[in-house]
């Protein structure tokens, strides 16, 4: 294996080395922290690095082990988290200028569980300024500056998890954390060509991150495979009595060993025909393959539209308000302006203007919407579709009048609090990778990571890395 | 892609499209009612490309303007003025085909987002064969 080959190994394969005491987390933080230190700035990866953690947990793991003490496969495995999570006497931005010098006195539960499991945690990965809340015009509104797509550094990573999707193709940690109120797990992973996990809302405790939108805030993990992306789930996913938003005890954990997949029912694939209005053809040709592949390793692969309604503009209203009201005060004193993108200094005011009436209409919308995808899932266990109708955009993309499609995956999917997860399934003909995404039933995230390790197995996509030098 | 329609929307944009509202219209002080923006010819304030809206619906879109100009105009650029302006009116018809899809009266809005994990094990009608492929109406 040459000495590259180590910073792409999954999480599964990093953590047989680091049981079996064939590789010290020590010195796999320490290259990882290296080659961040080197490589980060170059993509905009980070918000900044946070070395003196990094050691702390990966010596403590390593003694851990060393004594004969292995918590799982997250132990001393280096990751990194977006700067919206916070962590005890770290700078935690939100990648906005406004909020440049927070620093919080407690970690979110997420870096808690993550450490409990004995994760090693690089640094703050960069983000889109507010997660997007107040909308942005460019790649750039980010307190980091532009992403750049470590597959074609002109190209964007997405949003708003950019910092995520960059350091994890990017080979600068094992793997990350993003969120996602909409698209900014799915986008970035499919543009970067990583796997990742949209929970269903309320299985991972938001206490401690940024709250955008309270009712569609999600936290997931971005890494090498779906399986990586199970196991990782299953460190962070649970009831926390600090967030009012997750799910019951009962129907909040997760856990999942790879033999868990033998016992796993044959899965039923609703392939989308409405998802997207058109495919770009660079993107349409490895989908179609993917098609080819679904039909071939599931148990039934049919047809099937989305049903019909303004969720999108249900979603858009949900968004707008419940952004406005958490950033009210960002709004009301005029430091909103000092976001770095043009949108995002105005659409907050914009935003504030929703009125209640909308706002219910939206949230009896929503009730409609989940019954009519529960009933859907009647007779599907996921659906699929591209995970985004066209590859990774240009750096200097005006993203209001350049990339302007409909979007009601996106939009039901994120008001309903399905589990998604986007898969790479090839690249165009610019080398650039190409996403398939799977989307379950409320719950039913098991379901969604089976679908990609099942599309894994029998493809070899997610082992493919960029050549950095 | 470059399809964009009235009704396209952008993920990215979620944002951006959120603009506007009805109520804000009951809450506008009466007197922004007839400031000069509502005497001023209608169609010489729309920005070009705008969305064509029913003239209660721009009335309503520069109600909101005026709601936002009143509060906060003095931190505005023109040219920020003009952004403002355009992401309302391009919000009007997103709001209108939020309120024209039907609820019942006694349809619960989510105040608090449940997913439906506890449902019922029950046949749904709708879902014993998959829907045949059909474009939706607002993409």
């Amino acid at each position: 294996m040459s000495g590259e080959e180590i910073f792409y190994l999954s999480v599964s394969e990093l953590a047989k080395r680091i049981e079996s005491k064939k590789l010290s987390p020590v010195d796999l933080t320490q290259t990882y922290l290296d080659r961040s230190q080197k490589l980060g700035p170059r993509f905009n990866a980070y918000a900044h690095l946070t070395p003196e953690i990094a050691l702390e947990q990966a010596k403590a793991a390593e003694k851990e082990i060393q004594r004969g003490h292995y918590r799982g496969p997250l132990h001393g495995i280096p990751y990194a988290a977006k700067d919206l999570l916070a962590v005890k006497g770290v700078p935690t931005t939100w990648g906005a200028k406004p909020y440049a010098d927070q620093v919080f006195d407690y970690n979110a539960t997420v870096i808690d569980h993550l450490s409990r499991v004995g994760a090693v945690m690089l640094g703050k990965a960069s983000m889109i300024e507010l997660a997007g809340g107040m909308g942005y015009r460019f790649a750039s509104a980010s307190l980091q500056g532009e992403a750049k797509n470590p597959w074609d550094t002109t190209c964007w990573t997405c949003g708003s998890s950019s910092g995520s999707g960059a350091i994890v193709a990017a080979g600068l940690a094992a793997f990350a954390i993003g969120t996602e109120t909409w698209g900014s797990i799915i986008c970035p992973s499919a543009y970067c060509g990583v796997s990742g996990l949209r929970p269903t809302y309320g299985r991972v405790s938001r206490y401690g991150a940024m709250s955008l939108a309270p009712s569609m805030d999600k936290i997931g993990p971005m890494a090498r495979s779906a399986e990586d992306c199970a196991r990782i789930f299953a460190a962070i996913a649970g009831h926390d009595p600090k967030d009012r938003g997750t799910v019951p005890i009962d129907k909040g954990a997760f856990t999942y060993s790879p033999s868990m997949e033998l016992h796993s029912r044959p899965l039923k694939i609703g392939w989308l025909t409405n998802a997207w209005k058109s495919l770009e053809p660079s993107v349409a040709k490895p989908i179609e393959a993917a098609t080819r592949l679904l039909k071939k390793y599931f148990s039934s692969v049919k047809d099937v539209a989305l049903p019909v309604g303004p969720w999108e503009d249900a979603g858009g209203t949900i968004v707008a308000v419940e952004c406005a009201a958490s950033f009210r005060s960002l709004i009301r004193s005029g430091r909103v302006n000092e976001l770095t993108d043009p949108l995002g200094q105005i659409a907050g005011y914009v935003n504030e203007q929703y009125s209640a009436t909308d706002y219910l209409q939206a949230l009896k919308v929503r009730e409609i919407a989940q019954k009519k995808m529960d009933s859907l899932f009647e007779a599907f266990d996921v659906i699929a579709t591209a995970a985004q109708p066209v590859p990774a955009t240009p750096l200097s993309l005006n993203l209001e009048t350049g990339l302007v499609f409909p979007d009601p995956l996106g939009g039901i999917g994120n008001i309903c609090g399905l589990p998604a997860m986007s898969v790479p399934c090839g690249f165009t003909e610019k080398n650039l990778p190409v996403g398939l995404q799977f989307v379950g039933r409320a719950g039913d995230d098991f379901a969604v990571i089976q679908a990609g390790r099942t599309f894994q197995s029998h493809t070899d996509w997610h082992k493919r890395h960029p050549k950095i030098h | 892609m470059g399809n964009k329609s009235d009704s396209a929307i952008s993920r990215r944009e979620f944002a951006r499209r959120a603009a506007f509202v009805s109520a804000a219209a009951s809450l506008a002080p009466s007197n922004l009612l007839n400031t000069e923006s509502l005497t001023t010819p209608l169609q010489a304030q729309q920005p070009a490309n705008a969305p064509k809206l029913s003239p209660e619906g721009q009335t309503e879109v520069e109600a909101r303007i005026q709601s936002i100009f009143a509060q906060y105009g003095s931190r505005f650029s023109d040219a920020q003025k003009a952004d403002i302006r355009r992401l309302a009116t391009e919000a009007q018809p997103s709001l209108e085909r939020l309120r024209a899809f039907t609820t019942d009266n006694g349809a619960g809005p989510g105040l608090y987002l449940k997913p439906l994990m506890e449902r019922e094990k029950k046949p749904s009608p709708t879902a014993a064969t998959p829907k045949p492929a059909s474009a939706p109406k607002n993409s």
